[in-house]
């Protein structure tokens, strides 16, 4: 009798445990919109500090504003904190009409802020990372409160394209602190002043950052109460609160797209992730200096295989760094999937005296399943015409600390895996392919030194007619196509899910999360 | 006993210097440093560029003037700033994560000892019953189930299929403080990192009340007409729960392993996620803090037990 009250009471034990498990968390409080905004490459966790960020741009352009952006298709550069800019014929003086608004804090807006910002990024002590990018820049006058004009030394292309990630700060907030305070202040983390539609709130360390409208907005009080930024430890993470109801968006990888594509409840987000997927053709060691070999590679790999069967037809080939259609000429050599001519080329190459089948390090910091088996199919594409690459998967920054050593050990990474934006500031593959960017002046960190590609960069920079702009980029593709700085393999697409219950929610996939003008203010969710 | 104290306290602090030279000679081993974590390479930045945040941070400097600017600012409870949080100091940060660690610990812990000396019971008395054929299958799974598969189907079937609890945090975002709520958010991981002791706490139990309950004095309570509840739970249980106590004890450290998963999965933002956070991302200020930090606890907790042990048994001298 004893042992059925004992039985009974572990019973009721779990009963109530069962019924503890039962109990939901908190209901929200009404329009409050929840998303992973720093999951996956665009996002950038814990990084507050707008002149540090190298990502992270959807969500810091909720609470921050740039003078101009790019729109949300991401083709072209329209206003944001400056209502319309003016360029000289020289092209050396841009002028931006400043837009009516106020800091959070109630102070106004006024160009000053535009000079403090300039001067702050580009004073190395702040932890810019816009130093080098300003270096054109000379002075900032200010002719009156409403109009700021940016002089520079000499023209500079890409101007507006770094001004679409400069966030503009507030003078009288910062002006107390020296750019080594700013630099590892708290400020940023705890109490910044924005002019964008949402007003920062709170940041709990690791959890999330909650913002709430900025009742004085220009463009209008946002629809929404509260924005919150969930941080997870990965994608997975997310997903799970995605679909548990608890977050109404996230970055998703590929491979959970299906989940998500057939069910009324979500709707899928999906676009170019502008990053090139290439095999970086290490120019220090002796195995790549035959085009013939660079060439072989090419012809070697069934890239559309990979992509119906990889990536479930969610990428497009690329011919060289480029695949928007306005950077990318016709005529370009498509580099047929053709073993049998990758074998001859390699024969004419020599390559059994440069290298035949000895093991070649394969180097990459993707480290996704999907990577993975891309690497396996390349790998054995490869074997198949004599060349015997052996993938090595590192985290990122393993990956950095071997490729932009003092003095690398070139024989860790002969060929890599690797990826690099190429939009829609297409000079961004500059710093990457330039001669005159290798190391320690730029990221070229493959030693790509060859002159026509060169040439057609240095051209492209200094296009300042925005109708040649693209004919300039396109020669760029051209001399890539031509002489195979790297064998460029494709860009995947990028995805997002929204639940249903959002209303004009504007998300891209652009490469560090933008920015773009994603206008937080008219979010809204249904109840 | 004050010279005793002394004498562990001075030696603790040693360990702490030589477990510091340690965590930072082995960090800087690694390839890789916090600014190559801060770099997509997905969106290059220059090696200038680089170079003036590793300047900023003082990771030009060679290592040894390194390793002795970060132990005198140690010694004065200075653990410097975290790298990838701007401005954040390393202390509190540390200090702020011990107690949800601690709760997530002692929770899983409580609910694993309930469980698993109930099931052991149950499954002892009815020894070869169904029951206990169920438990042992069920305690055969928790036990050779890893914490990170566990986390992972738990965290699907009870909060993306069943809803039953949020999936990660320790709060509702943006939700006033409630106990409720924290318990809400507690239960899942809890019970999840529970699922192995409870299972290991079980067998164990089981074992031992079973070798218990053929005891002499046992059977002379049986035999002197104790109803079989009171023959369990007051003769038997003493003495079977001994070896389990002993038990409980050992596994707090592999709790702490299976606290990092959970914390981790559940995004439970306590000392296991935050070291996770500063490897990923070469937070050598926060490693190094962290570290500290747990060794110190480590150190004064060992010397609290040798204490604790000499005032409870008079024959354990400490001096």
């Amino acid at each position: 009798m004893q042992l059925k009250t004992l039985t009974r009471a572990i019973s009721v034990a779990a009963l109530l445990g069962a019924t503890a498990l039962t109990t939901s968390a908190a209901a929200q409080e009404p329009k409050t919109i929840t998303g992973g905004f720093d999951v996956g490459p665009g996002g950038f966790q814990g990084n507050f500090n707008p002149l540090a960020a190298t990502g992270g741009f959807t969500w810091l352009n909720v609470y921050f504003e740039p003078l101009v952006n790019y729109n949300a298709d991401l083709t072209a550069i329209e206003s944001a904190l400056a209502n319309e800019y003016a360029v000289n014929a020289d092209k050396t003086e841009y002028t931006f009409k400043l837009a009516n608004e106020t800091w959070h804090d109630g102070k106004p807006f006024t160009s000053k802020d535009v000079k403090f910002t300039v001067d702050l990024a580009k004073n190395g002590e702040t932890g810019t990372v816009f130093a080098a990018r300003l270096n054109a820049v000379s002075s900032v006058e200010l002719p009156d409160e409403r109009t700021a004009v940016i002089k520079l030394s000499r023209p500079d292309a890409g101007l507006l394209a770094t001004l679409t990630k400069l966030m503009i700060l507030p003078e009288h907030a910062l002006s107390g602190m020296t750019p080594k305070e700013l630099a590892t202040g708290t400020w940023w983390a705890t109490k910044p002043i924005g002019t964008g539609p949402f007003k920062f709130k709170q940041y709990v360390s690791d959890q999330y950052v909650e913002l709430v409208a900025d009742d004085d907005y220009r463009l209008g009080r946002p629809k929404a109460d509260r924005v919150i930024n969930r941080y997870f430890k990965n994608t997975a993470a997310a997903v799970a609160a995605l679909r548990a109801g608890e977050i109404q968006f996230t970055y998703v990888e590929s491979d959970d797209v299906a989940a998500f594509k057939d069910n009324k409840g979500f709707k899928v987000i999906e676009g170019q992730s502008f990053v090139a997927n290439y095999l970086g053709f290490n120019q220090q060691v002796p195995l790549w200096k035959d085009v013939r070999v660079r060439q072989a590679v090419m012809h070697a790999i069934d890239r559309q295989a990979i992509i119906d069967s990889l990536y479930g037809g969610a990428a497009t080939e690329a011919n060289c760094g480029y695949v928007a259609k306005q950077l990318v000429p016709e005529g370009l050599n498509p580099y047929k999937y053709d073993p049998a001519k990758a074998k001859a080329l390699l024969t004419e190459a020599g390559w059994d005296k440069i290298n035949g089948s000895k093991p070649i390090t394969w180097l990459t910091y993707y480290n996704t399943p999907q990577a993975a088996n891309v690497m396996a199919a390349v790998q054995a594409m490869l074997a198949q015409v004599g060349i015997n690459v052996v993938p090595r998967v590192v985290d990122t920054p393993t990956y950095n600390g071997i490729i932009y050593a003092g003095n690398p050990d070139f024989s860790q990474f002969p060929l890599v895996y690797a990826g690099l934006q190429n939009g829609p500031d297409p000079s961004g593959l500059n710093i990457g392919l330039n001669a005159a960017q290798k190391p320690p002046a730029g990221a070229n960190f493959l030693r790509i030194d060859m002159q026509d590609l060169t040439k057609a960069f240095d051209a492209a920079l200094a296009e300042t007619n925005p109708q040649q702009l693209n004919a300039r980029y396109q020669d760029v593709c051209k001399a890539m196509n031509a002489k195979l700085p790297w064998a460029t393999m494709w860009v995947a697409n990028r995805y997002g899910v929204a639940s249903a219950k959002l209303k004009d929610f504007i998300w891209v996939p652009a490469p560090a999360g933008g920015p773009y003008n994603a206008h937080p203010e008219k979010w809204s969710i249904e109840k | 006993m004050l010279p005793y104290i002394l004498r562990r306290l001075a030696t603790g602090l040693l360990m702490l210097v030589a477990l510091s030279i340690l965590v930072f000679v082995l960090l800087r081993l690694a390839p890789g440093d916090p600014i190559d974590a801060y770099v997509n390479p997905n969106v290059a930045m220059s090696q200038a560029e680089m170079a003036a945040l590793r300047a900023r941070l003082g990771f030009d400097q060679p290592l040894p003037v390194q390793y002795l600017a970060w132990l005198r600012a140690a010694a004065t409870g200075d653990l410097g700033f975290s790298i990838q949080r701007n401005g954040v100091r390393v202390l509190p940060l540390v200090l702020e994560r011990i107690g949800p660690t601690v709760l997530l610990m002692a929770a899983g812990l409580a609910i694993a000892i309930v469980l698993g000396i109930a099931a052991g019971i149950l499954s002892a008395v009815r020894r070869n019953s169904p029951t206990d054929i169920g438990f042992s299958v069920v305690a055969f799974f928790g036990i050779s189930s890893p914490a990170f598969l566990t986390a992972i189907l738990g965290l699907y079937l009870f909060s993306v299929v069943l809803r039953w609890a949020p999936s990660g945090g320790m709060l509702t975002p943006g939700a006033p403080f409630s106990i409720g709520d924290l318990l809400a958010h507690l239960i899942l991981p809890a019970c999840l990192l529970s699922i192995g002791h409870a299972a290991l706490i079980m067998r164990y139990m089981r074992a031992s009340l079973l070798e218990v309950l053929n005891q002499d004095y046992v059977r002379t309570a049986r035999a002197k007409g104790v109803k079989e509840f009171w023959v369990i739970m007051k003769h038997a249980l003493r003495n079977a729960l001994l070896p389990v106590v002993t038990l409980i004890g050992s596994t707090i450290g592999i709790a702490v392993g299976g606290a990092i998963f959970i914390e981790s999965v559940f995004n439970w933002p306590g000392m296991g996620l935050l070291l996770i956070n500063a490897v990923d991302t070469r937070d050598y200020p926060v490693i190094m803090g962290a570290t500290l930090i747990i060794g110190a606890c480590v150190i004064v907790v060992n010397l609290l037990t040798d204490m604790a042990y000499a005032a409870v048994d008079p024959r354990i001298q400490v001096a």
